[in-house]
């Protein structure tokens, strides 16, 4: 039973600090996506899923991050995909200690970074982590779900 | 064959310390404690234009059934490398570095306080197959 209290503490603490990252990120996330715009003169609306994953990919991720995430694993309904990043530059060098080793998602700010560009161009994501290398995992990998496109109305309280 | 490594910090405590098991730990740890004495002196005797920062120290001082290497780096990080005198190690700089790469990679993590005892696996394993004489790629 000690052990299980403790894991229910770093589960906790976990989803804290995951949280806590998922919020850092939003915040560049809305900020971020006018600097990919106006250093993407070439990136057009995008009209489909597919194409925003694409962009996402091969223009968000490259100029931000120098590296090009694959996209796999879409859902039947189109609505949902992977980005599967094989060289994470924000874990160079990262052991995650014992306690972190199953509740810490170390590059959860990278999804409140996809979650707020995105809202930005009207576009609600949902964005986690679903395996990541240095919790053993076999490859780190972001699922990415379409909820719905956001009209325009008011923006959201940047809390 | 290296038969003890050990690694200190800059305020003298140590850091990580490995030892063959053929060999008493006590007794390795006991003369890289004193050939830290040596370190300094060296340390405090050179001048600054003279020596690389990255100071190769070679053999420390003469002792009947080992050789005792020091390392020092900038940051003041100490490495101590002791092997026996019946199979001498080609190139002690190569081990050095490699030992200094490994705690360079160490240092990156952010989960590592600079300062303390040294427990990542990455590095403990790079040590032992460094001392157990495999080149690391």
């Amino acid at each position: 039973t000690q052990s299980s209290g403790s894991s229910g503490i770093n589960a906790e603490y976990g989803e804290e600090v995951n949280k806590q990252l998922e919020t850092m990120g939003y915040n560049i996330g809305v900020r971020l996506i006018d600097d990919f715009l106006a250093h993407s003169p070439s990136v057009t609306r995008c009209s489909t899923l597919e194409e925003v994953a694409e962009v996402l990919c091969k223009q968000g991720f490259k100029m931000f991050l120098g590296i090009v995430p694959e996209v796999r694993n879409w859902s039947s309904a189109k609505d949902e995909f992977s980005l599967v990043i094989t060289e994470n530059p924000l874990a160079e060098y990262v052991e995650l200690p014992p306690h972190c080793q199953d509740c810490l998602w170390y590059s959860n700010i990278i999804c409140g970074v996809i979650r707020g560009a995105l809202e930005m161009v009207q576009m609600d994501v949902k964005c986690s982590f679903v395996g990541d290398t240095l919790r053993g995992n076999d490859s780190t990998e972001i699922r990415i779900k379409f909820v719905k496109i956001l009209e325009d109305s008011l923006p959201a309280g940047e809390d | 064959a290296v038969v003890s490594t050990q690694s200190t910090g800059k305020d003298n405590c140590p850091l990580y310390v490995a030892t063959d098991p053929t060999e008493d730990a006590l007794k390795m740890h006991f003369l890289v404690h004193t050939s830290i004495d040596v370190i300094e002196e060296k340390l405090s005797s050179a001048t600054a234009a003279n020596d690389p920062r990255d100071l190769y120290l070679g053999q420390l001082y003469p002792n009947e059934d080992y050789r005792i290497y020091g390392y020092v780096t900038n940051t003041k990080i100490k490495i101590v490398v002791i092997e026996t005198i019946s199979n001498p190690l080609k190139d002690a700089r190569q081990v050095f570095s490699q030992v200094h790469s490994a705690y360079i990679s160490l240092v990156c993590n952010p989960f590592y306080s600079p300062g303390e005892t040294i427990t990542s696996q990455p590095f403990l394993q790079t040590v032992t197959a460094l001392m157990r004489g495999k080149a690391i790629a």
